[in-house]
Parts: structure tokens; sequence; C-alpha cells
């Protein structure tokens, strides 16, 4: 006998687990304990520096998923009728559920921490992986049958959707993208990023669409492709999206905790692997100080999560280490460093410059730049770097290349039932620029630092401008 | 990695890879997985590589190679593929200075003149090894069940032995 199961939710409202058995193993992984870890890690990690209302947690983002992609598997169901299989659909809904399970505090920071010290276990598709295949989460999910746990994880790992059940999980308009774009502009009250969720779905369509590597065919797959009426729609979110990189995901307060964040997580747990864990404030017995010691250590990972990273917060900040303290201090009292947008700098310097020029100016002055900044991190040799660079750039939309994979590619289907990509049917899509960002954070006492950096964007815009290609 | 390449910028170590290919790669796949197996072998240029969608992925070098074409170190023509999709095609017209009988370039032939989606999975497969994987022929197979199809996987491990037939300074492990 099954229960029937509701949570209310701010995006969705009322998200319901009927009572059957499929349902209720997903309502039994929702009670596992790596489930429940989610609670305690913030979708946006540090936004909330910047947008007071961004405390919502991966796990309401997994569970809106899980709504979102069953609402995405009726579309699957219409189009295939009787060729439909729910043990694949069940298979595809189950992986939307834990797609986020690996996750570490502080999301994209400790994955990058991670990168740095090269810890496998702070790489949450690893995390997700071992979550799925060993632990009460695939006890939970093999109530529904032996392999059921492997089936799933094997779909999260895979390199993207091989079936149409696959493009519930991933494709550009997966479960996954079409809650968070919602929900993260919801709870940042940020007003920009609107989509319009319920057209799209209504205009969601099953296409079949080729694949390749490079410049070899690969076949053709079944996505998701969007009819006709749905072409602003689909303009529509692709602009939300690149509002949502500038204003939310990329914000220069946000990234400048993460640096901070980074650089702090990076120290301690190099100081505790060195055996000077007397330095850093914290106890031996610190989830920290253990997942330091035995990162690959599932259980230590599961240990770790943001109020774990919040709490210790006040112990670093009285760390004899004076890195870590200071760096802990300013986390605690959002004494943030400041930002220098080396890229905007250059931009404004080079304002005289013919336009048709101005981009491939830009991009020189700012690689020299960077390699001026390394050059002088590597002189000055500080226990933590007193210049940190925030370097990335976002496409967000752009016509398919493999590398970027389906993911990335909206077909539109004309009138005539042809698939053309979004590109070819929108200017709007296409005049887009990608977001590209170069900024750099220094604190605001460091006036050699600053002074360096004045000086070094200065001589270097001037420099590229006189140089020939 | 020698020392002369050791203190090269990523642009510069970006574009000897395409010099040392002969000067052109056909393809962003077939570019990283070149760069992958140079690394594997011990004959690269000491880019980071970690598991992506697509099996072992640079950052570092695709942030370097887009620096190096913005420079002029090497071109980058984007193509359209018979699939419908695009490929990028990057060239330099500075000539390798590796002797044709070097490890390196007969390495980096191999793989140049491979079919990219066997290239794809033999590179995938060698690096979940180095990275411990207990059967990364059939984790490839699982992770990439589509590619692994129509023989392809077959063929993937015979080039791979090819490449572990050369006679590289780190000697590419046996997979199974």
């Amino acid at each position: 006998m099954f229960t029937p199961q509701r949570i209310r939710d701010p995006l969705h409202n009322l998200i319901e687990f009927r009572p059957d058995e499929f349902e209720n193993a997903m309502w039994s992984v929702i009670q596992t304990r790596p489930f429940q870890r989610l609670r305690r890690i913030k979708q946006l990690g540090f936004s909330d520096l910047v947008y007071p209302g961004a405390t919502h947690s991966r796990f309401a983002h997994s569970v809106g998923v899980f709504h979102t992609a069953r609402l995405l598997m009726k579309v699957v169901k219409e189009h295939l009728g009787s060729q439909y299989r729910n043990s694949r659909a069940e298979l595809a809904l189950a992986a939307a559920l834990v797609h986020d399970l690996g996750h570490g505090p502080f999301s994209h920071a400790f994955e990058y921490v991670g990168k740095r010290l090269k810890l496998k276990m702070a790489k949450h598709e690893s995390v997700s992986d071992a979550l799925i295949r060993n632990s009460e989460v695939a006890v939970a999910l093999n109530t529904l049958g032996s392999g059921f746990a492997n089936d799933v994880a094997n779909i999260i790992g895979n390199s993207g959707p091989t079936n149409i059940y696959g493009a519930v999980v991933s494709s550009q308009f997966d479960a996954d993208r079409l809650d968070y774009m919602q929900r993260d502009r919801l709870m940042s009250g940020t007003q920009h990023g609107m989509i319009d969720f319920k057209w799209l779905i209504a205009n969601l369509k099953v296409g079949t669409v080729n694949t390749g590597v490079d410049e070899k065919s690969l076949g053709s797959i079944d996505t998701f492709v969007l009819g006709p009426k749905a072409i602003y729609a689909a303009e529509t979110y692709v602009l939300g999206l690149f509002q949502l990189y500038p204003t939310v995901y990329f914000h220069k307060t946000t990234r400048g905790a993460e640096k901070i964040f980074t650089e702090l997580l990076c120290r301690v747990i190099q100081l505790i692997q060195d055996g000077k864990i007397a330095s850093t404030g914290l106890a031996i017995t610190h989830p920290i100080a253990k997942f330091s010691m035995a990162a690959d250590s599932i259980e230590n990972v599961l240990s770790l999560d943001d109020t774990v990273m919040w709490g210790a917060i006040p112990q670093m900040a009285e760390a004899t280490d004076k890195a870590i303290s200071n760096l802990a201090t300013r986390l605690r009292d959002r004494n943030l460093y400041k930002s220098l947008n080396v890229r905007e700098r250059i931009v404004s310097l080079v304002e005289s410059v013919a336009e048709n020029d101005r981009d491939l100016i830009v991009e020189k002055a700012c690689i020299s730049v960077r390699e001026k900044i390394a050059a002088w991190l590597s002189e000055k040799n500080a226990d933590t770097p007193r210049i940190l660079t925030d370097e990335t750039e976002r496409s967000p939309y752009k016509k398919f290349d493999e590398s970027k994979g389906l993911l990335n590619q909206i077909r539109i289907q004309t009138e005539s039932g042809q698939l053309v990509d979004l590109n070819e049917r929108s200017k709007v899509v296409r005049a887009i620029d990608p977001f590209r960002v170069f900024r750099v954070y220094m604190a605001d006492e460091d006036l050699e630092a600053k002074a360096f950096l004045e000086k070094t964007i200065k001589e270097e815009a001037p420099n590229v401008t006189n140089s020939p290609k | 990695m020698s020392q002369t390449a050791q203190n090269k910028r990523p642009i510069e170590k970006a574009a000897d890879i395409i010099r040392d290919a002969g000067g052109k790669i056909v393809g962003r796949t077939r570019l990283q997985k070149i760069a992958c197996l140079m690394e594997l072998a011990g004959v690269g240029y000491g880019f980071s590589f970690e598991y992506h969608h697509y099996g072992p992925y640079s950052e570092e070098l695709t942030h370097a190679i887009r620096d190096a074409y913005l420079i002029g170190l090497l071109n980058e023509e984007e193509c359209s593929a018979s699939w419908g999709g695009t490929y990028s095609v990057y060239t330099t017209d500075v000539a390798s200075v590796l002797p044709p009988s070097s490890p390196q370039k007969i390495l980096v032939q191999l793989a140049v003149d491979a079919d990219p989606i066997e290239l794809e999975l033999a590179i995938t497969a060698a690096f979940l090894g180095s990275q411990g994987e207990g059967n990364p022929w059939q984790e490839t197979e699982n992770r990439k069940s589509e590619k692994a199809r129509d023989g392809r996987l077959e063929r993937a491990k015979h080039l791979y032995e090819k490449f572990r037939a050369v006679n590289s300074p780190i000697p590419l492990p046996p997979l199974e």
C-alpha cells in the first residue's frame, strides 16, 4: 500500500507524488541522507550576498526538476504513443531527481578547489555517480529492480542524450535548465531572464536531428524541438539566459566571494595535508579536516555542506595562519576584495579605435594584461595571491558544434515540417555576442597591487593598438 | 615536457600542437584528444585534462587556442559538416621542428589520420585508465554507447594498440 505525498514549492506550487511503486521509491530516495544533505547546499552558492532572497537549496531545485521532468515526459508519451516505454521513462525521471546529488558546498567554488588540488571527489559528477551506485540511494532505487540504480547512473554519466527519454535529463530543454532558470529568477528577485514556460512546454515536440563528431556524421537522434509558434518564446529563452549570466550567475560580488572562498579552502586543505592543522583554527575532528586528510572518502564528502563551511568560518577567523584568518574574516563580514573590470577598462581606453578593429585590440590587450599579472604574482610569491583573476566566457546560444553538443541546440519546426536551427530563424539570437568577463580582485588597502594594475592596463591597451596582427 | 616547452606560454604551446600535427588539425574534438594523447605518452606540453561529457577535455587548451588565434599564431576556420553541424579547422604555416621518426611526430600523425569518433573512444579509454578506472573499455562503452556501436569500439581498441606500439617516453599501458 503506497501513500500519496505532497510538497509545496515556491515555483511550481503543489508537487505531488502519486501512491504507486515508482513515485513511492522516489519519495524514499528523497528521505535518504545524501538527498537530505541537499537542503544544506544552496543552489546559487554566495549569490545571497547580492540577492538576499537567493537562499534556495539544491533540494528544492532537485524536486522541481523531477516535477518538470514529468511534464516533459508527457510530451514524449504523446509523441511515442504505443511505442512509449514506461521503464525507460522511469529511469530518466529518477535521473532527473538525483542529478545534483554530488554537489559540494558552494558547488562551483568547491569544484574549483578540487580541480586545483586534484581532488577527484570534489567533482560533483564523480560524487553523484558513487552515491547513486553505492549508497542508501542505490538501495531505494533498486527496489524498482536490481540494476535500476546503475542504469540511472549511466544516464547521468553518459556523454549526452542517447534517446528521447534522455533528452528530458539533458538537452536544450531539459528539466534542469527549465527549473533553474525560473527558480533562480524568482528567488533572487531579479526581473531579468523571464521565460514563457507554459508556452514552451505547450509547443514542445519531438524531432529527429543529425549528430556527428567534427566532420564525421554519427547518425541521428530524437530530441526536443519547438513548433513554429514558439519562435519568440525560444528567443526569450535564449535572451533570458543571456541576461542571467551578468546579473546573477557572474555577478562581480558573488564571484568575488567565490574567489575568496576558493583561496581560503585551498590554503586550509594544503596546510592540513602538510600536517599544520594547528595553524588553521580547525580541530582534527572537523569535517573539513577529515576531508582534507582523506578526500577520496565518500563519507567525508557527505559530511560537507554550506552550513559546515559557514560554521567553520569563525574558527578559521581565529587561525594563527594570517592568510586563513584574513580570508575567513573577510567572508564572515562580507568585506570582500574590490573588483576591477579589466575588459571594460580596456574597452574604454580604445574607444577611439575603429569599431571593426576594436574587438581584436581588446582581446590582445586582455591577453597581455593577463600575462603581466601572472608574472607579477609569481614575483611576489605571497601565501595567497594578492590579485585574484576571474575570467570566463559563456555563449547563450551557438549553432551546433559537437564540442557543445545537443545541449546547446534549439531546432524550430517550420510550417512545412522542416527543422531549422534557431540561429537561422532569429536575427536577435544571431546578434548575441558571447558574454565575456575579465575581472580582477584585490584588497582595498593593497595600493601596490592597485597601482600595478592601473599602470599595466594603461600600458597594454595602447601597445596593442600599435602592433600589427 | 622539455625545458624549452616548459618556458613557453600556453598560447605558444597550443600553436605547437597544430605545428606538430603537420600544420593542420580538423575538429575541436580531434585537437583535444591529440593533446591528451600527447600528455599521456609523455610528449605533451603540460595541459591538464579532466573528464567532460565528450571525454578528456582541457579548458586551459581551449582558452590557449582561442588566444593563439586572436594574436595570429594560428588560423581557425569554421566549416559546415555534411551532417549539418559545424567544425573548426586549425592551421599554421610554421613548420614542425620534430624529426619524422620522433615518437611525438608518429603518435600525432596517427591521431591526425584517425577517425575522430574512434579517436575519441580510444583516448577516453586511455584517460579513464590513467585515472584508475578498472575496466576502461567497458566504462567507455557505458558512457558513449551510441559512439561505441557499429564496430567503432573494436576499431578504437585497434587504434590504441597502434599508439602503444610507438616508443613513447611514457609507454601507454595495456587497457585490458
